[in-house]
């Protein structure tokens, strides 16, 4: 297993009701796993499913890639800075 | 706020302080610059297209590190399609903001304004409402709510 800390902003954030969390996962666990691990324990974020992007290491991250050791991954709701 | 390249200035930050857009604008300014095109977002406190609604506040916030890489990709990006650009800046203030405070900036200089300076700040601005982390929750008399946008980026874009 691997310990993997979640960055969560916006919407997402309110739902999980903590800037970050931490999970322990399979070592070839993918951002989609991640995701299901994060809808299963925090309900609330089913409601944005399918509108929740993910970063690995502060890039844009599909679902299938496979979370490396230590990296830095956020989730969060489409952008709307400006 | 950091300053790049040692002959062609890019500025890019995420701040909790005022704009200071002649500040800015001094930054990116060159002897050889003729032409600035600047432009700045601010909160809007009555919207009448759409939904029409007031606004009391809007609350912004960045995923920071990330935010201020995308907002140098963005200046690269500007840099490769408008090489006659000569200084980038791109600001987002973040933090609680009031209708009539600017809230971002981007200007852009050249020597001349007929080398595509103009479209180049809106690309900047487009470009940052798609891929720059930063969020808004807007605040009104009927209560709140997460402003959502509707770009989906490519992974690694």
């Amino acid at each position: 297993m691997k310990r993997v800390k979640v960055l969560l902003f916006a919407t997402l954030r309110d739902y999980v009701g903590a800037p970050s969390v931490e999970v322990e996962l399979p070592p070839q666990a993918t951002i989609h796993d991640l995701e299901e691990h994060l809808i299963a324990a925090y309900p609330r974020l089913g409601i944005v499913r399918n509108s929740m992007m993910a970063a690995v290491n502060r890039e844009f991250a599909a679902d299938e890639q496979i979370i490396p050791d230590g990296a830095e991954v956020a989730f969060f709701p489409p952008v709307s800075g400006g | 706020m950091p300053v790049s390249s040692a002959k062609l200035p890019t500025v890019f930050a995420i701040t909790e302080s005022e704009l200071d857009l002649n500040a800015l604008l001094a930054q990116i300014t060159l002897p050889s610059s003729g032409a600035a095109a600047l432009f700045t977002g601010m909160v809007r406190g009555v919207t009448e297209r759409g939904e029409a609604h007031h606004t009391l506040y809007l609350e912004y916030e960045a995923y920071r590190p990330m935010a201020e890489a995308k907002m140098k990709q963005v200046a690269e990006e500007i840099r490769q399609r408008w090489p006659s650009v000569q200084g980038i800046a791109i600001v987002q203030r973040i933090g609680r903001l009031y209708p009539c405070t600017p809230t971002v900036l981007i200007a852009c200089t050249a020597a001349h304004r007929d080398t595509g300076v103009f479209d180049a700040a809106r690309y900047g601005i487009d470009r940052l409402k798609e891929i720059v982390p930063v969020w808004k929750k807007e605040v009104g008399p009927n209560g709140e709510t997460w402003v959502e946008g509707d770009y989906i980026p490519k992974p690694g874009e």
